[in-house]
């Protein structure tokens, strides 16, 4: 789905911290005002949205209360295992795909460029849902029995795959010449030369990318409800039949979704801001 | 089903499909690049309480999955007393992901200004909105063509979440399943409809970095 950038958080200074002067007086004074009307304004949001839980009943403990249950989380837990195992799997199946794109993608012969170019350009373009699709109703028609897993974890990792040729194609490019080079000057073969000297200097290039990847194929496995596999949105979904509580169980999945790729968006900035600092010393 | 068969049945149907997600695609994009304004203003204004809540709009639809928004927005919101029509549930949930993203690249936009830049416009005298003016937005906006290409290629591939509620005219993704649970459409139905996922991609993909050469700043 989306491509995460972060180039802020690093430590170098960025625009941001100059766009101002120290304030004066008068601009303090105001920036006060500004703070304190704000403040004011984001409150009252606030309060409005919790009388409108109120209101509808929907701050009632029986809502609340099943998060208190045990069964509840181990419930939840055995979705999130769920959903784990199909981001990873879809990433690693996406990772090898990806690994043969980018080798044609470089390489010297022009058939394998140019279907490497129209495989990458037509998966970027495609959204998820339609590969899910094709693995949903089109498989049983070619009488192809595919378990639940694999019906989720196939289409969003060729979804991604495209994607990470890309990102991998980058790091590769980023390898200095020189590299090749004296490979080339130690009488390597191609094969040794790509997988032992630039293949592991690019692959630590772009790790932050692929770790930002994970998070769009973790997002996209929420589609699992289609094929019925039981990931954590799933089995969200028994739980709001069995106790009639569907806005806070939504709510507190929700949460869980964003927290989990929040720390894995901040592994990813935090991976980058050690590469950089590395090759600036 | 053949193609011909198939484009004589259901061809006025993917034109229609087509257009749905162009439109849903066009309108979310536009409203996202303003909501993504308005956010990245707050985000870089000096006042604490907007930065945070800024920042924290930014972390929650940056990250939370596409359809779990669009559940929240379609079956949680009526329990608040709060009932949208699909299309508006769609419309909220493929402008509010994509505005954030929309922030994050404008953000780092700027950050590829130096801040000597900045430095030498106030030792010239200028004021602060004029430095905004005719300093930071003229390379930022340049700068951020191709990110927003891709922003806009990113939010047509959200709005295939209109094929997770019954919408009328259904969009390109949408169609595929209703016509293969009214009729054996095979493979071709769904090429169909990735080939005019992947062209429109193409298509924008071209035209961005044409429009990218033409405006680039060469560093």
């Amino acid at each position: 789905m989306m491509r995460e950038e972060n180039k802020r958080g690093s430590r170098t200074t960025s625009i941001i911290d100059v766009l101002y002067e120290a304030p004066g007086p008068k601009a303090r004074r105001k920036i006060r005002a500004a703070t304190i009307v704000s403040m004011a304004v984001l409150l009252c949001l606030l309060v409005l949205i919790i009388l409108q839980f109120y209101k509808n009943g929907q701050l009632d403990p029986r809502y609340w209360s099943i998060f208190l249950r045990k069964t509840t989380w181990t419930f939840l837990g055995e979705g999130l295992l769920g959903t784990v195992k199909a981001a990873l799997g879809a990433s690693l199946v996406s990772f090898g795909i990806a690994m043969l794109l980018m080798l044609w993608r470089i390489s010297s012969r022009k058939i394998l460029r140019g279907i490497s170019v129209t495989l990458i350009e037509f998966t970027r373009g495609i959204p998820t849902l339609l590969f899910i699709y094709f693995f949903f109703l089109l498989a049983p028609q070619f009488g192809l029995k595919l378990p639940a897993y694999w019906k989720i974890t196939l289409p969003v990792a060729i979804s991604a795959c495209g994607v990470v040729a890309e990102v991998l194609r980058s790091g590769v490019q980023s390898v200095p010449r020189g590299q090749w080079e004296a490979a080339m000057s130690l009488g390597m073969r191609w094969g040794s030369m790509f997988f032992k000297v630039i293949f592991p200097q690019a692959f630590r290039y772009v790790i932050p990318a692929l770790i930002s990847e994970i998070v769009i194929v973790l997002k996209d496995t929420t589609f699992a409800y289609v094929v019925n596999y039981a990931d954590m949105m799933q089995n969200a979904r028994v739980l709001i039949s069995n106790y009639d509580a569907l806005l806070s169980v939504h709510l507190v999945v929700a949460v869980i979704y964003i927290l989990i790729n929040y720390v894995l968006n901040k592994i990813s900035v935090a991976a980058a801001d050690g590469r950089n600092g590395k090759g600036k010393r | 089903m053949s193609i011909s068969e198939l484009l004589t049945e259901y061809g006025d149907k993917y034109v229609q499909a087509l257009f749905t997600t162009w439109q849903l695609t066009a309108v979310s994009f536009l409203l996202a690049l303003l909501i993504g304004i308005v956010i990245t203003v707050m985000r870089i204004s000096p006042v604490l309480p907007l930065r945070m809540a800024a920042d924290f709009y930014v972390q929650i639809f940056r990250n939370i999955p596409g359809a779990a928004l669009l559940i929240l927005l379609v079956y949680a919101l009526p329990y608040l007393n709060v009932v949208l029509s699909y299309y508006m549930c769609v419309l909220i949930a493929t402008t509010l992901i994509p505005s954030a993203f929309c922030s994050e690249y404008l953000i780092a936009g700027m950050n590829t200004i130096g801040p000597g830049q900045i430095e030498a416009a106030r030792s010239l005298g200028m004021t602060f909105l004029q430095i905004i003016r005719n300093v930071i937005l003229p390379q930022a906006v340049r700068s951020s063509v191709l990110p927003m290409t891709n922003l806009l290629v990113a939010t047509m591939l959200t709005t295939a979440l209109a094929s997770q509620v019954p919408l009328n005219p259904r969009d390109l993704t949408g169609i595929v399943s209703y016509i293969n649970t009214h009729a054996v459409g095979g493979v071709t139905a769904f090429v169909i409809s990735a080939a005019l996922y992947a062209g429109t991609a193409v298509l924008i993909g071209q035209l961005g970095s044409l429009l990218d050469r033409k405006v680039r700043i060469l560093r």
